[in-house]
């Protein structure tokens, strides 16, 4: 049996990180979280274990923050302002960067990748899941995870190449 | 400090082949700020990484979130109690129904009867004739026919049972 304070609210944060990389507007994050929990929730006598929920609640805050995309995208309300794109480092060594423009730096690497790389970055690599649970939660297989996961790497493995031989 | 293994660790990194654990080396590795100069540019991804690890939402959302669950919770078992009544209030319109035209056919064969019932109670009369005359008439008249009636219904009546006998007759 499933329990919302004990299983699901718990999951707060992974969804709102998760909800934070797809769609970047903390408000707008945090209304998926509250519609997934919601929605988890409603569908708690079909999970079996604790485990299984975090799986679905991943699986329907992805897709919730999908569809949020989706219907921004097709109001004409261009993701191309987001405050990250105004980092300028154009004129400064990258050694000599603060620590927050760097942080700024990578977080726009980030921002950039695909969807799927960028989502799977996060779970990975922020939230330090297994391939196993991210191929479940994703709905594909572990194989595509890895796959996916390595070509993200590799693009921002060839940014940070990149600064290294050009500067920003 | 062994940077050996952690440069091996990081082009294990880049190729997908190291484990959970072994990233988490490598993000805590970037945490200190003696970082070799071959290293030091890799520091702000994963310092970065861990960074967002603490990306969170406030207790107000706790809050917000179960009063929200309490509401729908609270709904769905209204719903549900509904919902499984389904049956019952079916039944109970079917009963209502027929109760109320089973009221009221009773109540329409029973408006004949009712007027003769009353008919002993004589401080419910009403006069319906002025003239004594006129009266008289009407009531022999109606009386007449009930009694022509009623002589009819006896002779068929009469004529049925001999018929049934005769057919009984024969059949011995």
């Amino acid at each position: 049996m499933i329990n919302f304070r004990d299983d699901v609210l718990p999951l707060k944060n992974r969804l709102y990180r998760l909800a934070l990389r797809i769609i970047p507007n903390t408000g707008e994050a945090e209304d998926i979280v509250q519609e997934t929990m919601i929605k988890v929730w409603n569908h708690r006598g079909e999970l079996s274990t604790p485990s299984s929920a975090e799986a679905y609640s991943i699986t329907i805050c992805r897709n919730m923050a999908l569809d949020a995309l989706a219907r921004k995208e097709s109001s004409n309300v261009s993701l191309d302002e987001s405050p990250y794109d105004t980092l300028d480092t154009s004129e400064t060594p990258f050694q000599t960067l603060t620590r927050e423009d760097s942080r700024k730096w990578v977080h726009k690497l980030f921002q950039q990748l695909p969807e799927k790389q960028r989502t799977i970055m996060q779970l990975r690599d922020i939230e330090g899941k297994p391939y196993k649970e991210i191929a479940q939660e994703l709905q594909i297989s572990e194989e595509q995870v890895k796959v996916t996961l390595f070509r993200a790497r590799q693009r921002i493995r060839q940014q940070f190449e990149k600064i290294d031989r050009y500067g920003l | 400090m062994d940077y050996k293994y952690i440069m091996q660790l990081l082009q294990r990194y880049w190729n997908c082949e190291t484990t959970v654990s072994e990233e988490r080396i490598l993000r805590d590795f970037f945490q200190q700020e003696e970082i070799p100069e071959s290293l030091r540019k890799y520091a702000s991804l994963f310092r970065y990484e861990e960074e967002e690890q603490k990306v969170s939402l406030g207790d107000d959302f706790d809050e917000r979130m179960l009063s929200r669950i309490n509401e729908t919770t609270v709904k769905a078992r209204r719903n549900t109690i509904h919902y499984r009544l389904r049956p019952f209030y079916k039944a109970a319109a079917v009963v209502a129904i027929v109760f109320t035209l089973g009221m009221a056919a009773q109540h329409s064969f029973s408006t004949d009867d009712a007027p003769q019932q009353a008919s002993y109670n004589y401080a419910t009369y009403k006069d319906t004739y002025t003239d004594p005359q006129v009266a008289y008439e009407q009531v022999s008249s109606a009386l007449k026919t009930v009694g022509s009636g009623l002589r009819e219904a006896g002779l068929e009546a009469n004529d049925s049972t001999s018929q049934t006998d005769a057919n009984v007759n024969t059949e011995e």
